[in-house]
């Protein structure tokens, strides 16, 4: 026993994961139905929206800022969908209508130097209005193969959806781990000022960082409007937060420069654990969120403590290192 | 002197404003080839904003810059470091939470034909560098596990990671050790035989005449006069740059020591233990030893940042039990950190709130903050310690290196303790503010204020203490009287 936890200890595993898996294990053990390859597989596919938007969040907050306007770009590519006009046509036009607001926030954030918070508040707030404007504030329902395949269709058993969320994610992944784009992230995030005398391009960077994350919000719109047939103009509206949870319980500081894509798989996949678990043990709406939120708390205040801990053997070894 | 070489640098006219201030007026500069040019004046004499024009971080108002015998007119870091011209900044430009080799090569990392970077070459160069220079460091190291002198050094490889020409370093010296120091200068000589132009930045006058070939003198933004190191005369130069002569450094009127105020027992912590200290009224007291002899754990663990694992203290008398900073603030206890920037001051607050940061309670019962007596006391501790400032509303991070050391000695002044713990007191502190310092150290211990001082300036232990321990690996070798005070004395308890 004592050597697994000392391999553990060693693995450097942040408090996440353990989290992750004792709720699993937790809802496991007191719902037969919950640990079911139809469940785990349920959770995984609704995992996967919430994990597309997410990636593009922790660009943002990898890079010491925020993006609030994902749900509502979201929105608006889903209302782009509409019977009657060519699907290719509608595509153009969703990550058009994302590529803008990525432009609007990196330039306004970036160049204009307007706080980050405000203005993607401004912009999300936009969004939300202008998806109801076009979509007339009603939801349609969408007949299209194609994005039927993408929300519904499966290869080999499993949903394509699924099969595309982890590529997405391993891509984002190896972006930021191995891409110059990803490099000058990190630094940014890590510390502005010593990007800036480092000759990083750090407008250029923060422009990118937005314009990536609206795109891969529109992706999500898109591809929840596969997942239930129907384009509706406040599908997004939720996102923006959840996904902002999923990236900081995923352990990315908000500080920026610390963390990454993998912490935020985890973080997501947690949210949804816990929504299924607690849906499944017919705990009410209402109080399930109550409850996601409490949860929330444990963890990253169990985080911070662990932190905390590393801190000072941290400041042990400066010492012996003089 | 160098009449056959081609300069390799000529800055003349430079002017540069912030606003309020006039940081450069009509500077200039000339630097020849494989010579080190050091630059000398008072904290806040322009010297880092020089630098920083030549570096690309700032843009000049006025002036040319010729380089290899062309005008340019680059704009941004980049572009500098394009033509060869890299900078060791006065502070750490370091990102903590990636690795050696990441920070090294920040901005232009390796690539391998895909355009993806190569993390494996980047460490596997990071390691020739580093054994190049004789540094025992893993590149996979993350830069927070390092101590403030390893990441110094890795700032000098960043900057050596370039290709160079000119090459900057503005007080590189000011948080290493003997040992760093000496390696520092044996990477000095190397770069000269490339024929690598240095320019060089300290306010240590021992090191000018060691390092240095020729000096340019600077004063409030202007250029005064520029001499040959080897042959000039140094209390010259320092009258030059201060514009008055300073007779006396070191300024004593010894005391009679008064009522006990610190006593330690047998205390014991991080990287110390068995240390057994006093210090009393009107008494200036010193730590003395190496760098990671244990001397700021020590104050650190009276102060309560760090565990005190065995033992205890008095202060006036009373055992404090659990200290921490807010109970020994309030029993009269002042801590200066040695590295002011982290743990002693808000940068981007105005001089005067940083100054009332630690009496707030005092003076502004109800914890209402009161505008006026902010002002009344933030300038009256501007006037008393000479900070060098048009207006206490300024940000601390605009001034110079030395004027914010002094609004950290006011901050503490203006509580109301009696045992002021300096912790290198007068690092990048300019000749003329440290003796200003001296004085005001021996002002108030005159007052019965008492003080412990940690310094690795020898001679500075030497010119102003009553007493010295002399440290060693965490344990106090000797207790010197200043009678007996010698620099062979110090040293061969430290070593
Ligand atoms: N970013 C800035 N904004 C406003 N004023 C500044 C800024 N940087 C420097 N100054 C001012 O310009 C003057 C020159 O400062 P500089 O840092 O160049 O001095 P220095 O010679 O390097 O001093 P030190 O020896 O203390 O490092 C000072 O009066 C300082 O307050
Ligand atoms: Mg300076």
């Amino acid at each position: 026993m004592s050597k697994v936890t000392g391999w553990l200890k060693k693995q450097n595993i942040p408090g996440i994961v353990y989290g992750s898996v004792l709720i699993f294990l937790f809802f496991s053990i007191i719902e037969k139905k919950f640990f079911t390859p139809y469940n785990v597989m349920l959770i995984a596919r609704n995992s996967c929206i919430l994990l597309t938007v997410s990636i593009g969040m922790t660009m943002a907050v990898l890079i010491g800022q925020v993006d609030l306007s994902v749900g509502s770009v979201m929105s608006v590519s889903a209302v782009m969908v509409k019977n009657g006009v060519p699907l290719a046509a509608a595509l153009m036009a969703a990550f058009g209508a994302a590529a803008l607001f990525g432009l609007v926030n990196g330039i306004l954030i970036a160049v204009l130097k307007v706080d980050y918070w405000i203005t993607t508040f401004a912009t999300m707030s936009i969004g939300a209005g202008l998806a109801l404007v076009i979509s007339d504030g009603s939801t349609v329902p969408i007949s299209s193969k194609f994005l039927d395949f993408l929300g519904n269709g499966k290869v080999c058993g499993v949903y394509f959806l699924i099969v595309l969320t982890i590529v997405l994610t391993v891509l984002i992944l190896f972006l930021l781990k191995r891409s110059k784009l990803g490099y000058d992230v990190y630094s940014i995030g890590g510390s502005e000022n010593v990007a800036r005398l480092s000759g990083l391009d750090v407008n250029r960077t923060r422009m990118m960082v937005y314009l990536i994350s609206s795109l891969i919000a529109a992706l999500a719109g898109i591809l929840i409007t596969g997942m239930t047939n129907s384009a509706s103009p406040i599908v997004g509206s939720e996102y923006s937060f959840n996904a902002l949870a999923a990236v900081v319980i995923g352990g990315t500081s908000l500080n920026g420069g610390k963390g990454g894509v993998a912490g935020t798989v985890f973080g997501t996949v947690l949210l949804r654990i816990i929504a299924s678990g607690l849906a499944m043990l017919g705990v009410p709406a209402t109080w399930q969120k109550v409850i996601q939120g409490l949860i929330i708390v444990v963890i990253i205040v169990a985080d911070v403590s662990s932190e905390k801990k590393k801190d000072v053997n941290g400041l042990r070894r400066i010492y012996a290192n003089d | 002197m160098s009449g056959i070489k081609k300069p390799i640098l000529q800055m003349a006219g430079i002017t540069k404003r912030f606003p309020g201030t006039l940081a450069l007026d009509q500077v200039q500069l000339t630097c020849y080839p494989g010579k080190v040019h050091v630059l000398l004046g008072e904290n806040g004499a322009g010297k880092s904003t020089l630098v920083k024009i030549l570096s690309g971080v700032y843009t000049r108002d006025e002036g040319t810059i010729e380089f290899e015998g062309r005008q340019v007119n680059y704009t941004n870091v980049r572009e500098a470091m394009a033509y060869g011209i890299s900078i060791i900044h006065q502070e750490l430009n370091l990102l903590p939470e990636r690795t050696i080799a990441q920070n090294i090569y920040i901005g232009h990392e390796p690539r391998n034909q895909a355009g993806l970077i190569d993390y494996g070459k980047m460490v596997k160069d990071s390691r020739a560098l580093l054994k190049n220079l004789g540094l025992d460091l893993n590149p996979d190291d993350y830069i927070k596990n390092l101590s403030i002198a390893q990441q110094q050094m890795v700032e000098v490889v960043k900057a050596l990671s370039n290709r160079i020409k000119v090459l900057i370093m503005d007080e590189p010296t000011s948080s290493l050790t003997q040992k760093e120091i000496a390696k520092l200068f044996e990477i000095m000589e190397q770069l000269k035989k490339q024929n690598v132009a240095i320019i060089y930045i300290s306010h240590r006058m021992d090191e000018i005449k060691r390092v240095g070939d020729q000096v340019t003198i600077m004063r409030d933004g202007k250029y005064i006069a520029t001499l040959d190191a080897k042959t000039m005369d140094l209390d010259d130069a320092i009258t030059m740059m201060v514009g008055r002569k300073i007779d006396n450094l070191y300024a004593r009127s010894y005391n009679k020591p008064g009522k006990e105020i610190l006593r330690t027992r047998d205390l014991k912590g991080l990287r110390f233990r068995n240390v057994n200290i006093t210090v009393h009224e009107g008494e200036i007291v010193s730590l003395s030893g190496l760098v990671g002899a244990g001397r700021t754990e020590i104050a650190k663990a009276l102060f309560g940042y760090d565990p005190i694992e065995e033992g205890g203290f008095q202060l006036f008398g009373e055992e404090i039990k659990k200290p921490s900073p807010k109970k020994c603030i309030s029993r009269g206890m002042a801590f200066l950190p040695e590295d002011r920037k982290a743990e002693g001051l808000h940068l981007l607050m105005p001089i005067k709130e940083n100054i009332v940061a630690a009496c707030l309670k005092k003076d502004f019962p109800n914890f209402i903050l009161n505008g006026k007596t902010e002002q009344t006391l933030g300038e009256l501790y501007q006037d008393k310690l000479r900070i060098a400032t048009s207006d206490v509303d300024k940000l601390v991070g605009e001034l110079s290196g030395g004027n914010q050391q002094k609004v950290v000695i006011a901050k503490w002044l203006a509580t109301s303790c009696k045992l002021i713990i300096f912790d290198e007191p007068t690092r990048g502190i300019d000749v003329g503010a440290k003796a200003e310092i001296y004085a005001l150290m021996d002002e108030l211990v005159s007052q019965g204020y008492g003080i412990l001082m940690i310094s690795s300036e020898l001679g500075e232990v030497i010119g102003v203490s009553d007493r010295v321990y002399v440290m060693r690996e965490g344990e106090i070798q000797a207790e010197l009287s200043h009678e007996s005070l010698t620099q062979e004395n110090i040293m061969r308890y430290a070593i």
